[in-house]
C-alpha cells in the first residue's frame, strides 16, 4: 500500500498548486453582457485592454441581445451592459449609456439589380411584405417576385434596421427568410438576383453587393459620420449609476485611447462624443 | 509504479473500474435530463402543454420573448410550436423513407450481386461517407442546392404564394434530399452487415427450390434481417430528427407548415424543425423566457428520442424469430 499513498500525495500536491497559483495571481474580473452586434468589437477591445493591463484585469463577455444586457446591468448581474440601441422607456432606472462606437445598416440588393435609391415608404412596403414584386418598385428593371432576406429575431442588426430605416416597423417573416448570421444573409443576397436584405456596414459596403441609398442619401461611412444617413446607431456601454472604478477606466479607455480607436476603425466608426446619454 | 499499472488487473479491480465507467454514463444521462427539464420548467409551469399546439407565428413569438424583462408575466411564455413538430416529422419521415429505399437496394446489390472487386471498394467508401460531418452537407445545401432550386421555382409559383411565404430555394425538397444523403450511408452499412450475417445456405436453398436470385434475397435474407432494418431506421430517424445545422442552413428560414395539397410548390415551401430553432436562436439564451422555451423544445427532443428507442424495441420483438442479427 506504500505506492498508492505516494501517488495520492502527488495528486493532492498537484490539486493544491492548481488552486493556489491562480488565486495568487488573481485578476479582477469585469463582467459584460448584451448586444450580439457589438460582440465582435467588444471581444477585440477587452482582449487588447487585458493585455495592456498585463492581465491584472480579466473580462467575461456574454451575448444575449441589447435588452438582456440592459436588464442584467440594471439588476446588478453584470458590471457593464452592451447595447446596440439607446435608452428606451421601460429600461431599469438610473442607467447611464456611454456611446463607444458608431455603426450603420445598409439595404442591399444583388449586383445584377443595381437599385440606386429607395424611399422610406418603399423600404417599409418591401420588408413588411406589402409589395412583393420588383415591378412595383420604381428604379428596378426586374419584374420578378422579391426575395426578402432578413435575420433571426435575436439579431441586434435587425433591431437597428427596424428602429431606423424601417421607422419602427417590423420585418414580416414569413415571407422573409430569416438567416442565423450576417454571413449567411450576405451570401443569400449575393447568389439571388431577386433578393433584397439589410446588413451592417462591414458586410454591406463592398464590391459583392449593391448598397442602396436611403431617401437619396448614400449608405456610406462619410454620411454615417455626419449623420445625414439615418440608418446608424451607437454601440453603448451601460452602467448602473455614473461610470466609476475599473469599469469606468475601461470605458474611458475605449472612448479616448489610441489603441481602442485603432480597433474601432477596422470595421466601425470611432466617436467624438463622450457624454453619457441619460437613461 | 509503472509496472504495477502494466500488470493484469485482478478481477475485483477490473469489475470496479468497468462498473465505475458504466455508472458514470448512467449518471451523465440522468444529470442531462435533470438539467434540461430544470431549464424548461418555467414553460411547463406557466403554459402546461398548450405550447405544443398551434397558435400564432413561432418566429414573431420568439422575437417578442427576446425582449422580456427579468420577471416576465405568465403570458410571455405563450407559444405554439406545432409548426416545428410538424416540420421535424415531415422532413425526418420523408428523408428516412427515401434513404431506406436507396439503402436497401444498395445493400442487396453489395452483398448478393456485386462483383468482389466492387464490394471491396464500396464497403469502406460507404463507411467513410457515414462519418462525414453534417455541417458539410449544410454548406453544400446553402451554397449549391438552395441557389439551384431557386432557379427551378417559376415566377408564377413564387407569385402564387408571395403574400404568405417566399419560395427562394431553401425548403422541403432541399432539406429532405440533404438529410437522406446524410443518413443513407449509415443505414446501408448497418443493413449490409446484417445481410452478410444471414447464413448462405438459407438463400442458396431458396434458389435451389427455384426462386430467382433477387426473389430469394427478398424472400429469405431481407425477411430474416427485419429487426436490423428496424434498428437502422430507428438510428437514422434519430439522426434526422436531431439534425440542426443542415436544416437551419437550407430550410428557407421561416417556421411555416408546408401544405402537401399545394402540389409542386409544397416541395419549395420553407419550414423549421425543433432542433434548427434551438440552434438559430441560441444567441438569445440569456433572455429568461426564450431560455426556458428553447429548453422545453430540447426536452421534447429528448423525450422523442426515448420514445423512438422504445418504439424500435417494440417493433423488433415479434420480428426476432430467426435470430440472425440484433
Amino acid at each position: 500500500m506504500r505506492r498508492p499513498r505516494r501517488l495520492l500525495a502527488f495528486a493532492i500536491a498537484a490539486a493544491v498548486l492548481a488552486i493556489t497559483v491562480p488565486v495568487a495571481f488573481a485578476a479582477q474580473i469585469i463582467t459584460l453582457s448584451g448586444a450580439t452586434a457589438s460582440f465582435p468589437l467588444l471581444e477585440q477591445l477587452t482582449a487588447k485592454y487585458a493585455t495592456l493591463q498585463h492581465n491584472k484585469i480579466r473580462f467575461s463577455v456574454s451575448q444575449g441581445g441589447a435588452s438582456v444586457g440592459i436588464a442584467d446591468v440594471g439588476a446588478g448581474k453584470v458590471d457593464i451592459g452592451d447595447s446596440s440601441r439607446g435608452p428606451q422607456a421601460g429600461d431599469p432606472p438610473n442607467l447611464y449609456f456611454y456611446p463607444i462606437a458608431k455603426y450603420f445598416v445598409c439595404v442591399v440588393t444583388n449586383k445584377s439589380n443595381p437599385i440606386a435609391n429607395l424611399t422610406e415608404s418603399q423600404v417599409q412596403q418591401i420588408f413588411e411584405g406589402k409589395v412583393r414584386n420588383w415591378s412595383q418598385v420604381s428604379g428596378s428593371s426586374l419584374s420578378t417576385t422579391i426575395d426578402v432576406q432578413s435575420r433571426t429575431s435575436v439579431a441586434g442588426v435587425l433591431t437597428t434596421f427596424q428602429n431606423t430605416l424601417l421607422g419602427g416597423g417590423k420585418v414580416a417573416s414569413p415571407p422573409a427568410t430569416a438567416w442565423a448570421s450576417e454571413g449567411l444573409e450576405q451570401q443569400a443576397v449575393e447568389k439571388d438576383p431577386n433578393a433584397i436584405g439589410f446588413l451592417s456596414d462591414y458586410f454591406a459596403v463592398n464590391n459583392k453587393l449593391n448598397a442602396v441609398a436611403y431617401n437619396g442619401t448614400a449608405c456610406s461611412v462619410a454620411n454615417a459620420v455626419n449623420e445625414t444617413y439615418p440608418g446608424w446607431s451607437f454601440f453603448y456601454e451601460v452602467t448602473k449609476g455614473p461610470k466609476s472604478g475599473t469599469e469606468g477606466k475601461f470605458i474611458n479607455w475605449i472612448q479616448t485611447s489610441k489603441p481602442a480607436k485603432k480597433i474601432i476603425e477596422t470595421n466601425w466608426i470611432p466617436l467624438t462624443i463622450t457624454k453619457p446619454v441619460s437613461g | 509504479m509503472l509496472d504495477r499499472i502494466r500488470r493484469p488487473w485482478s478481477d475485483r479491480r477490473a469489475e470496479l473500474v468497468l462498473g465505475a465507467a458504466a455508472c458514470l454514463l448512467a449518471i451523465g444521462i440522468v444529470t442531462m435530463i435533470v438539467f434540461v427539464v430544470r431549464g424548461a420548467w418555467p414553460t411547463f409551469s406557466h403554459d402546461g402543454f398548450s405550447w405544443l399546439g398551434s397558435h400564432g407565428s413561432v418566429d414573431s413569438r420568439i422575437g417578442a420573448m427576446q425582449n422580456t424583462s427579468a420577471n416576465p408575466a405568465a403570458s410571455a411564455y405563450q407559444i405554439g410550436i406545432w409548426p416545428l413538430i410538424y416540420g421535424t416529422l415531415l422532413s425526418a419521415g420523408l428523408a428516412v423513407a427515401l434513404a431506406l429505399a436507396v439503402a436497401l437496394a444498395a445493400s442487396i446489390f453489395i452483398v448478393d450481386f456485386a462483383p468482389p472487386a466492387v464490394r471491396r471498394t464500396m464497403t469502406p467508401v460507404i463507411r467513410l461517407l457515414a462519418a462525414v460531418p453534417s455541417v458539410l452537407y449544410g454548406l453544400i445545401g446553402v451554397l449549391l442546392l438552395v441557389p439551384f432550386t431557386n432557379h427551378l421555382v417559376t415566377q408564377q409559383q413564387k407569385a402564387s404564394v408571395a403574400y404568405v411565404i417566399q419560395l427562394s430555394g431553401g425548403g422541403v425538397a432541399v432539406v429532405v434530399l440533404l438529410l437522406a444523403v446524410m443518413i443513407t450511408p449509415i443505414m446501408t452499412a448497418l443493413i449490409t452487415d446484417a445481410l452478410e450475417s444471414v447464413p448462405r445456405p438459407w438463400r442458396e436453398g431458396a434458389i435451389a427450390l427455384g426462386l430467382n436470385p433477387l426473389r430469394a434475397t427478398l424472400a429469405v435474407s431481407v425477411r430474416a434481417i427485419r429487426p436490423a432494418i428496424v434498428g437502422a431506421v430507428g438510428l437514422a430517424t434519430a439522426r434526422a430528427i436531431g439534425e440542426a445545422i443542415v436544416v437551419s442552413m437550407a430550410s428557407g428560414g421561416a417556421s411555416f407548415s408546408p401544405n402537401p395539397t399545394d402540389g409542386v410548390v409544397f416541395w419549395f415551401e420553407p419550414f423549421e424543425t425543433a432542433a434548427s430553432t434551438i440552434v438559430r436562436n441560441a444567441d438569445g439564451l440569456s433572455a429568461p423566457v426564450l431560455h426556458s422555451t428553447l429548453y422545453a423544445i430540447a426536452a421534447l427532443l429528448l423525450f422523442s428520442s426515448f420514445m423512438l428507442s422504445l418504439a424500435a424495441y417494440l417493433v423488433k420483438l415479434p420480428l426476432r424469430r430467426y435470430q440472425v442479427s440484433n
